[in-house]
């Protein structure tokens, strides 16, 4: 049995276990309910089931055969051989295991443990009343399997954001009546035209819907795609989804004589597989769906049979909708499929125009290291306190960006049905409209609001009188406008710096192919100091479907390496696509856009002001399991956030700016910057090896003047065996890829100075420099040279914790070093063992201040007198009592490295690849002056 | 099997399903060992004169037409027929397909599998590993249909979920799944 996790706050506890704790450990363990008869049979290969039960029967054959039996699996792979089943036991579980693990084919036997939801959890935070029994805890330390909890998900499910009608109303007078959703969007100017939604289809991929729901006409199918013997919807949430698109009554929908698709795809459970979705997919193209709903998402945007799948459904000229998430109001929680360039990604906002803080939000990540975010959501809608239908009857109101996805799904089917030609109805020109009529929320960035908040009756114009076009999002580039175009507004350019990269997403409304014409042009305005811009653009070889890319890298030119002021210029892209009907054959329709830009320059700043971040070296999930780098965070398991400035590094990135420093972001390898314009390297929870040039040339750098600061992570090789799981979504076992960070491959990095970190775990709360402390999951130095300073904290031993279950204390734990390079002009290094501290993902206490001191040591050679008189200073450790740790035998980092050779054993790095090399736009100066007021503000120019 | 009673009866069969506002269908029905499936082979005669043409609407580049031509976009004709004299225009191609049946683009998986020596292989697909797909292929409604349907990946074309057992021939025709290659 496999399950599909659901949103990471409702599987925080588990119903079975009634005990709630208290804060710090309300989220601690993954939670497992023991379905203590069933176990997992994992065999030696594939057989078939006839082969699997007579293997189980064979072994089991002193057992009763009333004692035992295989738990039926029914999906559509069951046909097919497998490696596992599931048995269960009912008496003498435990001799009966024993004599299936003798069995030749049986490699291993595990109690199946199931993950179910709770809807009553609130925020774990909030309740805490019972006291926790200990041992349950360390029982549950040795518990460590279950299924992967961050998956697609049913948006909205669980999570606290479920809650039943009038549940805030007490305190809300002025909102206790809440309007209708479709009503406040003014869908009914629309209905009383005569447009309801009819002859458009509509697919709901979610719970299900029961048959004889009293609020829906026209539902003209309802497929089950799960391996539950049911079409209903056991939850409410498809049901309000469908509700909220097509509802004729109390609580209306926006397009209630809509044909509906019902497709079943989530269990009672929640549970779900790609699988599932791939074959309703492929029934959703052959059914020619128009509007495709998909409350749901995850972040596995590598899954590469769903991604193109999703494309696909595009291609065929569905149009899809789906939920951003619920994961907010970190950045960096985009959820897949929202977070593709061909869909219409939906964030959510309450009814006072505000961004909803569980609406998920920040840039793409997969453009990293080596580029930078699509932004999305493309566009918001109410998603808080929403009503839409009961499961079986009635009104409920509930948020999420479940409920803002289907408010755009609904509006989309409503707008689809106004317009005459049909033709002209396709996922880019319905995705045009939308943004191109969206309203701006004030005060909000667009990788929170995209195009911001969706305005329906403009949406109709445009659409109304749409002539097939390309355009772009965003529509323009004005990295002056704040807050708008944060981050690129809080950071001027200059000279030398690492270019700044839009990553700006063509939109192609005359075909579901298409190409760009020559090449894009560069244009700067010479009255407006455009030439003191280069300009470096890539883009997709084939616009794809109905969608592509346009990367638009910015530098200042060297005459401006002093000057400041604001330069301004325009790219200009030709769009060609097929034209089909165009009787001559081969011809084309085009489409000319020009993206303006603008930018502020500033004079280069000193070296000892501009810190580079190191993203080459940060690896995440998806792909590979690169577990947290705080291990208490057991729900939350996986490192998918990005690690960059931008995204769960905002905090730490805006503090710097606050402080006067530059930040920029290294996506190449070390030997691809030079270290001679930069203070300090900032390697931060870094999970990547290193190329042998790297250590070279770092070590180079660092003798003629430039800084290090590392903050490190765990890394124990018995900790990692220890927190592999079965992971059910993707059959198979998962095994951590490295610890919280890479530490034998700093150690590699960092040897040369006589410095090393450890393989101790170490956890607890600690005061340095009079500020509070609390070091999660690091590790500690071993090693340090002679002459630095060192700090020493006392923590408890995690690991200890973890795989004995026993507490210890250890005293004088090294946590921090400070050390001066010997040679002349040398630069300065700082270790510090826990990253947790300047990541907003589970942040508890910031250590921005200790950021600052040792910058102030690294940039400025300013020895904090805090640290160095520190009662906690000790000699610096030899480290020789223990050995240093090593790589976690037969780890699949390989898989995942840019630096290793794509093979187990050994590791052994790759060929140093070439660095990045940008080819600069040949510039085609314009002496005019821009507009006042970019004219593609809106990107639809109505003709 | 598809004689021309058959195919009155199972037109009828299907006007009276439609009437109804809802049918449901279920993934996991009982099995019924005699599904009527409606597709019509129409044997494969090139020189069928045909006015509009549906196609496999999808592709990057490439298009397959109802008739088993594989043609570039640009040599598409306005009526979705691909023009048959354009030169990269060609009938049942079966590039990049392997002896198993899979090819590695979806186009030319689609053109082979209309190749009329495919009906057998077809029809004994319908008739036995398509019962975990019933959804699927009892709607659908001819060759042409039932080739754009088979060649798509669905849940027969991954391993652990999340990874394609061969990315590489990955739109199969035929009755087998994609070879499963290691991750």
């Amino acid at each position: 049995m496999l399950k599909l996790m659901l949103n990471l706050a409702e599987v925080a506890f588990l119903s079975k276990y009634k005990c709630s704790c208290p804060v710090r450990f309300s989220n601690f363990f993954w939670s497992l309910s023991l379905s203590f008869l069933e176990y997992i049979v994992a065999f030696n290969g594939y057989f078939t089931a006839k082969a699997r039960s007579d293997f189980i029967s064979s072994a089991l054959r002193d057992v009763d055969a009333v004692n035992w039996r295989i738990v039926r699996r029914d999906n559509p792979a069951s046909d097919y051989p497998s490696d596992f089943e599931v048995v269960e036991i009912r008496q003498d579980a435990r001799s009966s295991l024993l004599t299936l693990q003798d069995h030749p084919y049986i490699k291993r036997v595990t109690p199946q443990r199931m993950v179910l939801r709770s809807l009553k959890l609130t925020d774990s935070g909030t309740d805490g009343a019972s006291p926790c029994n200990d041992t349950r805890w360390m029982q549950k330390w040795q518990s460590w399997q279950s299924s992967r909890p961050l998956r697609r998900t049913s948006l909205s499910l669980g999570s606290g954001f479920w809650h039943a009608t009038g549940r805030h109303s007490s305190r809300r007078l002025l909102r206790a009546i809440p309007r209708h959703v479709a009503q406040i969007l003014q869908a009914d100017v629309l209905w009383q035209m005569g447009y309801t939604g009819s002859g458009v289809k509509v697919a709901v991929f979610d719970t299900g819907l029961s048959e004889k729901h009293p609020h829906f006409k026209n539902v003209k199918e309802r497929t089950n795609w799960t391996n539950e013997k049911t079409l209903d919807d056991g939850l409410g949430h498809g049901t309000f989804v469908a509700g909220v698109i097509a509802s004729m009554r109390e609580c209306q929908g926006f397009a209630p004589d809509s044909e509906l698709h019902i497709f079943r795809v989530f269990t009672n459970n929640q549970v779900s597989y790609t699988s599932w979705f791939l074959d309703a997919f492929n029934y959703a193209i052959l059914k020619k769906i128009d509007v495709l709903n998909l409350s749901i998402g995850g972040p596995d945007f590598m899954d590469h049979p769903f991604v193109d799948k999703v494309w696909e459904l595009t291609a065929n000229k569905v149009i899809m909708v789906s939920a951003i998430g619920n994961d907010g109001p970190l950045y960096g929680t985009l959820n897949n499929p929202a977070d593709q360039m061909d869909v219409i990604g939906v964030g959510g906002i309450d009814f006072e125009d505000n961004i909803a803080r569980f609406s998920s939000r920040g840039m793409t990540t997969w453009e990293l290291p080596g580029g930078y975010g699509r932004v999305k959501p493309d566009i918001v809608t109410y998603g808080s306190g929403v009503r839409g239908s009961g499961l079986k009857e009635g009104c409920r109101s509930l948020s999420g960006t479940s409920v803002a996805s289907p408010v755009v799904a609904g509006a989309v089917t409503l707008l689809a049905s106004t317009v005459l030609n049909r033709e002209l109805v396709n996922p880019a020109s319905m995705k045009q409209a939308l943004i191109a009529s969206a309203r701006r929320l004030p005060g909000v960035n667009m990788f929170e609001q995209g195009h911001g908040k969706l305005d329906l009756l403009r949406a109709y114009q445009i659409l109304n009188s749409y002539k097939p076009q390309a355009s772009l999002s965003p529509s323009y580039i004005d990295l002056t406008e704040c807050p708008y175009m944060w981050p690129y507004c809080s950071q001027p350019i200059y000279y030398g710096g690492m270019p700044t990269i839009v990553n700006v997403t063509i939109l192609n409304g005359m075909g579901v192919t298409g190409r760009i014409v020559d090449k894009p042009i560069w244009q700067p305005y010479l009255p407006q100091n455009g030439d003191y811009v280069d300009v470096a653009v890539s883009y997709s070889p084939v616009l794809w479907p109905w969608a592509g890319y346009l990367a638009v890298s910015i530098s200042v030119a060297k005459k401006a390496a002093s000057w400041e002021g604001i330069a301004q210029g325009h790219v200009m892209v030709t769009v060609a696509s097929p034209a089909e009907n165009d009787v001559k054959i081969g011809g084309e329709m085009t489409s000319t856009v020009k993206l303006p830009v603008k930018v502020k320059i500033v004079p280069t700043p000193p070296r000892s002001k501009r810190i580079l971040w190191d993203q080459y070296h940060n690896l995440r999930y998806p792909p590979g399991y690169f577990p947290r780098d705080n291990l208490r965070m057991k729900n939350d398991p996986l490192d998918w956030n990005g690690d960059h400035i931008h995204t769960n590094f905002r905090d730490m990135y805006q503090h710097l700016r606050s402080m006067g420093y530059f930040v920029e972001v290294l996506g190449a390898p070390i030997t691809c910057f030079d270290a001679s314009q930069y203070g300090t390297l900032l390697m931060v929870d870094s999970e990547e090896e290193y190329f042998p040039e790297e250590i070279t040339k770092l070590r180079r750098d660092i003798d003629n003047g430039l800084s290090l600061i590392i903050f490190s992570d765990w890394y124990n090789t018995s900790v990692m065996r220890k927190v592999k799981f079965y992971d059910e979504n993707t059959r198979q076992w998962w095994m951590p890829d490295t610890g919280g960070a890479n530490v034998p491959a700093l150690n590699d990095l960092i040897s040369v100075w006589g410095m090393a970190f450890s393989d101790g775990l170490y956890e607890g709360d600690f005061t340095m420099s009079d500020h509070e402390m609390y070091y999660a999951s690091g590790c500690s130095i071993a090693r340090f040279p002679e002459g630095g300073i060192v700090i020493a904290q006392t923590l408890k031993d995690q690991g200890l914790e973890v795989l004995k279950q026993e507490t210890a204390v250890v005293e004088n734990v090294p946590v921090l070093g400070l050390y001066q390079t010997p040679s002349e002009g040398g630069g300065r290094i700082a270790l510090y063992g826990d990253s947790n501290c300047i990541d907003d993902s589970h942040r508890q206490k910031d250590c921005f201040w200790l950021l600052d001191a040792l910058l102030q040591y690294t940039s400025y050679s300013m020895s904090p007198p805090s640290l160095t008189h520190s009662k906690n200073r000790v000699a610096p450790p030899t480290g020789t009592d223990r050995p240093l740790p090593q790589r976690l035998e037969g780890n699949h980092l390989y898989r995942y490295s840019k630096v290793l050779e794509a093979h187990l054993g050994a590791p052994k790095p790759r060929p140093l690849p070439a660095c990045p090399h940008l080819s600069w736009a040949k510039p085609q100066p314009l002496n005019e002056t821009a507009p006042r007021k970019p004219a593609s503000v809106f990107v639809i120019n109505l003709r | 099997m598809y004689n021309a009673k058959g195919m009155i009866f199972l037109f009828v069969a299907y006007c009276v399903q439609e009437e109804r506002t809802i049918h449901d269908r279920n993934l996991l029905e009982v099995r019924d060992p005699h599904i009527q499936w409606k597709v019509k082979f129409l044997l494969g005669n090139s020189s069928r004169q045909i006015s509009q043409c549906r196609n496999s609407i999808q592709g990057k580049i490439l298009l397959t037409d109802e008739l088993g031509y594989v043609c570039e976009r640009k040599d598409l004709l306005v009526n979705g027929c691909c023009n048959v004299n354009a030169p990269s225009s060609s009938q049942y191609v079966c590039k990049s397909c392997l002896a198993n049946g899979c090819c590695s683009v979806y186009e030319y998986c689609v053109s082979c599998c209309l190749q009329p020596d495919k009906q057998p292989l077809l029809e004994r697909f319908l008739n036995q590993a398509a019962i975990s797909f019933q959804n699927l292929f009892t709607s659908v409604e001819d060759h042409f249909e039932l080739c754009l349907a088979k060649c798509r990946t669905s849940s027969q074309s991954v391993q652990h979920e999340n990874t394609y057992r061969n990315s590489q021939a990955k739109y199969c025709y035929g009755e087998s799944p994609p070879e499963l290659l290691p991750i």
